[in-house]
C-alpha cells in the first residue's frame, strides 16, 4: 500500500468508529475508471471494515437499470456510476441524491482542487448529482512521425486542421484524418457546431440545428470526409481510436480519456508517435468536455458510508494513486499540474482547460437521448450526399421542435 | 327427456373419455393431473399473461421513466401518436424489406441444400455438420463477427474483394449496404436452419410416389416439381411462417450488427425501434403501446401457422 493511502486508510479507521453500515453496494459500468474504482476495495475494507459489494452492467443497458431500480425504490445500491449525458434524465427523474453537503464538509475531496467550469461539470439544477470520475476533453491527437516528415504542425485553428489533413492525404503517407462520422457522430457534429458560433436550441428550447452557422459546421465535418480511411464513415467512438492508433492516418479528433487503451504496444504499432494537443477552434473558442459521473442514487440504504467510499477512492490524498491504477484522469489541477506524471500522460496539461474557453457539456436536457437519436438519423444521409446539408438539416430541426418542446413541461 | 347425453363430459377433460361413465379412480387421476399441472399453469400466468396485461395497461398511460409529468390515463393517445409517427411507418417498411429479402434468399437456399444432402454424396455428413455450426452460435457473437468481417477498412471481406480486385463496398455505412449484410448474416445463420427442417420432412416421405414417377419416365425436375415439392409443401409452409415470425422480431443481430438499426434509420425495425423509445428515449408508455402493435402484426402469421401446423 502506499503512503497516502496507508495514511488516508488510518484517518478513515478513526473516522468508521461508530459507522452502523456493514456493506456498501457499487453499480459500476465497465470502464479503466470501473477497474480503478475496483482497485481500492481491498484497502477501503481494511480501513473502514466495511465490505464492498461490486454489480457490473454493460454501457448499453446500465443507465436504463439504474433509473428502474431507484424508481422502484429497491434500495439497491449505494454507489452509482453513470455518463454525464444522463446527468439532466437522472437530475429530472431524482435518481441521484445531491451530494453538496458531503463535498462541502470534506477537506480530502478538496473541490477548490478543480476549476469552475470542472467544480460544475456533475451539477443539475444548481445541485452536484455526480462527482467528476474522469476528466475528457475532446482533444486533438496526431502522429509525430508523420507531422515530422511532412513539417507540420498541430492544428489551432479548423483551416489548420483542414490543411493538415490534405498535406498528409497528398503526401501518401496515410489518411489524412478521423473523426466519428458513424453512430457517434454527435461527438464531433456538436462541437463543430459549437465552434463555428452555433448551438443545438436557444433558450427557450426552440432548435437552430439549421442556422448558418451549423450549416457551416455540418458542411465542414462532411468535407473531411475526403480525407479520412474508407470506413469512417461508419466508425463510432471506439472505432475511430482502433483506426488511428492500428493504421496510418494523420490526426484524430477524439476524448482524452482514452488515452489509457492506447497503451499496449499489442493494439498499437505506433506507441511513442502518437502526441496531443488541445482541439483546434473556430470563431468561438470552445472545449468539449465529456467524462463519467458518480455518485449516491436516492434510495441508496448507506449514504454515509457509500460518501466515505467516495471521498476515499477519488479525494485528493489518492489521486495519483487512482490515475496510476489506470483511470482515465480526473482534471484536479494538483494532477495535471504534476510534472511527474506528464511521461507517462503527456496529454494531463490539455485538461487543464482556459479560462477564455468556452467549457460545453453534452447538452442537459432531459430529452437529450431521443435529440440525439433524431440527429443521429439524419446524419448518414447528410454524410452520403443523399440529402443536402441545409435540406437535411431544416427537416432535423422539424424533427427536433416537439421533442424540444417537451423541454418546456415542468 | 333424459339430460343424460347433454350432461356428459361438458367442460372438462374427464368427460372425453366417451360413453363409458367415469369411474372414481379416473376422477381422482384428472384431479391429481391437474394438481400436478397447476405450478406450470401459474408459472406460465406469471412469465407470459401478467406482462402482456402490464404492457396493455401501461400502453393506455403516459408513464416515463425521465418522469415528466405525473403518469395518468390517457386513452388511446400513445396509439394514436405511434401510427402518426413517421418513423412508426418507416420501421415497419423495413421490417418487411428485411423480412422479404431474407426469405427470399433464405428458403430456396435451404431447400436447395436440403435435396443436395439427401442425395447422400460422399462428404455428406462432413457438410452438414459444417451448414449447422452458425445455427448452433448466439446472434450477438455471430453480428460482433461479421461486423468486423464487414468493417471497410480492416474486415476481411473487404480485403477478399479486393484480392479480386473487386468494389469494396462500405457495407454497413449505407443504407442498401447495411440492407444487404444483415440479409446475408441472417441467412448464413437461419438457412441451415430450413435445410434441416426440409431435410427431415424429405426423410419423412415415402419413397414409393417418387420411384413410381421415374419408373414412368419423369425427368427429375419433374419428379420434385409435380411429386416431391407437393409432397413438402405443407411441411414448407409451416417453416416459411416460422421464418416470418422470426424475421418479424429480429433484434440481437441488428443491435450488434448494424449498431441499433444503423446507418440512421436504415435497419431500424418495429422491434428495434420499440427498444429505443422505451430504452432509449426512456418512453415506456409509448413502447408499451408499440409492442402492442408489433403483437398485431405477428398475430396473423402466429395464426395461420398454429393452422398449418394442425392440418399438416
Amino acid at each position: 500500500m502506499t503512503r497516502p493511502r496507508l495514511l488516508l486508510a488510518a484517518s478513515l479507521a478513526a473516522l468508521a468508529t461508530g459507522a452502523g453500515a456493514e456493506s456498501i453496494s457499487l453499480y459500476l459500468i465497465p470502464s479503466p475508471s470501473s477497474s480503478a474504482i475496483q482497485s481500492f476495495i481491498p484497502a477501503f475494507t481494511e480501513a473502514t471494515g466495511i465490505e464492498v459489494v461490486v454489480t457490473e452492467t454493460p454501457y448499453g443497458e446500465a443507465h436504463q437499470k439504474l433509473l428502474l431500480s431507484v424508481q422502484m425504490g429497491q434500495g439497491q445500491y449505494d454507489v452509482a456510476q453513470f455518463d454525464n449525458t444522463f446527468l439532466a434524465p437522472f437530475g429530472a427523474a431524482g435518481v441521484m441524491r445531491p451530494l453538496d453537503d458531503y463535498i462541502a464538509a470534506s477537506p480530502d475531496y478538496d473541490i477548490a482542487d478543480f476549476s469552475q467550469g470542472q467544480q460544475d461539470y456533475g451539477k443539475w439544477g444548481g445541485q452536484t448529482l455526480g462527482l467528476t470520475l474522469s476528466t475528457e476533453p475532446m482533444i486533438q491527437w496526431y502522429r509525430t512521425d508523420i507531422y515530422d516528415q511532412l513539417g507540420l504542425e498541430p492544428a489551432t485553428t479548423w483551416e489548420e486542421f483542414r490543411a493538415n489533413a490534405a498535406a498528409v492525404e497528398a503526401s501518401g503517407l496515410g489518411d489524412g484524418v478521423i473523426l466519428g462520422w458513424g453512430r457517434e457522430a454527435t461527438w464531433w457534429w456538436m462541437p463543430l457546431v459549437w465552434s463555428f458560433g452555433g448551438q443545438l436550441y436557444d433558450e427557450t428550447f426552440e432548435p437552430q440545428v439549421n442556422s448558418p452557422e451549423a450549416v457551416a459546421a455540418t458542411e465542414y465535418f462532411k468535407d473531411m470526409l475526403q480525407y479520412g480511411p474508407e470506413g469512417g464513415l461508419t466508425a463510432n467512438g471506439d472505432d475511430v481510436t482502433i483506426k488511428f492508433v492500428s493504421g496510418d492516418i494523420g490526426a484524430m479528433i477524439q476524448y482524452s480519456g482514452y488515452w489509457g487503451s492506447t497503451l499496449d504496444p499489442a493494439t498499437n504499432p505506433n506507441l511513442g508517435n502518437i502526441g496531443t494537443a488541445r482541439m483546434p477552434v473556430g470563431p468561438v473558442d470552445v472545449t468539449h468536455l465529456a467524462g463519467w459521473n458518480i455518485g449516491i442514487p436516492a434510495d441508496a440504504p448507506e449514504p454515509d458510508a457509500a460518501w466515505r467510499f467516495l471521498e476515499f477512492v477519488l479525494g485528493r490524498s489518492n489521486a495519483v494513486a487512482y490515475l496510476e491504477s489506470g483511470a482515465a484522469a480526473i482534471g484536479r489541477t494538483s494532477i495535471t499540474g504534476n510534472a511527474d506524471l506528464l511521461a507517462t500522460n503527456p496529454y494531463l496539461p490539455l485538461l487543464s482547460i482556459p479560462a477564455t474557453s468556452r467549457i460545453e457539456r453534452y447538452p442537459q436536457i432531459r430529452t437529450w437521448p431521443e435529440v440525439e437519436k433524431a440527429i443521429l438519423d439524419v446524419m448518414p444521409a447528410i454524410l452520403t450526399g443523399e440529402v443536402e446539408v441545409q435540406a437535411g438539416l431544416d427537416a432535423l430541426n422539424e424533427t427536433l421542435r416537439p421533442i424540444l418542446a417537451q423541454e418546456r413541461a415542468p | 327427456m333424459s339430460d343424460a347425453p347433454a350432461s356428459r363430459g361438458r367442460g372438462r377433460p374427464g368427460g372425453r373419455l366417451g360413453d363409458r361413465p367415469e369411474r372414481p379412480i379416473e376422477r381422482e387421476g384428472a384431479r391429481l393431473a391437474r394438481l400436478l399441472a397447476a405450478p406450470a399453469w401459474a408459472m406460465l400466468l406469471a412469465v407470459f399473461l401478467v406482462p402482456i396485461l402490464g404492457a396493455l395497461w401501461l400502453s393506455f398511460r403516459n408513464e416515463t421513466l425521465g418522469s415528466f409529468s405525473p403518469p395518468r390515463f390517457v386513452g388511446w393517445e400513445n396509439y394514436a401518436g405511434s401510427l402518426a409517427d413517421p418513423r412508426f411507418w418507416e420501421s415497419i417498411r423495413t421490417t418487411l424489406l428485411l423480412l422479404g429479402l431474407g426469405l427470399l434468399v433464405q428458403m430456396p437456399l435451404g431447400v436447395g441444400l436440403a435435396l443436395l444432402l439427401h442425395r447422400r454424396l460422399r462428404g455428406t455428413a462432413l457438410f452438414r455438420t459444417a451448414l449447422i455450426v452458425p445455427m448452433l452460435l448466439t446472434p450477438v457473437a455471430v453480428g460482433l463477427m461479421w461486423r468486423f468481417m464487414l468493417d471497410t477498412d480492416l474486415g476481411i471481406v473487404n480485403w477478399a474483394l479486393g484480392e479480386l480486385g473487386a468494389p469494396e463496398p462500405n457495407w454497413l455505412g449505407s443504407r442498401w449496404g447495411a440492407v444487404w449484410a444483415v440479409t446475408v448474416v441472417d441467412t448464413w445463420q437461419s438457412a441451415p436452419f430450413v435445410m434441416l427442417v426440409t431435410l427431415a420432412a424429405l426423410a419423412g416421405l415415402p419413397p414409393g410416389p417418387q420411384e413410381a414417377a421415374a419408373v414412368d419416365g419423369a425427368r427429375p425436375w419433374q419428379v420434385f416439381a409435380f411429386v416431391t415439392f407437393p409432397a413438402l409443401l405443407p411441411a414448407l409452409l409451416v417453416l416459411l411462417l416460422i421464418r416470418v415470425i422470426d424475421g418479424l422480431k429480429m433484434f440481437d443481430l441488428l443491435f450488434i450488427l448494424t449498431q441499433r438499426g444503423g446507418p440512421g434509420t436504415a435497419t431500424q425495425t418495429l422491434g428495434m425501434l420499440i427498444y429505443n423509445t422505451g430504452f432509449g428515449f426512456f418512453q415506456t408508455s409509448r413502447a408499451a403501446a408499440l409492442g402492442v402493435l408489433m403483437v398485431l402484426l405477428v398475430l396473423p402469421a402466429w395464426l395461420l401457422w398454429r393452422r398449418a401446423e394442425r392440418a399438416s
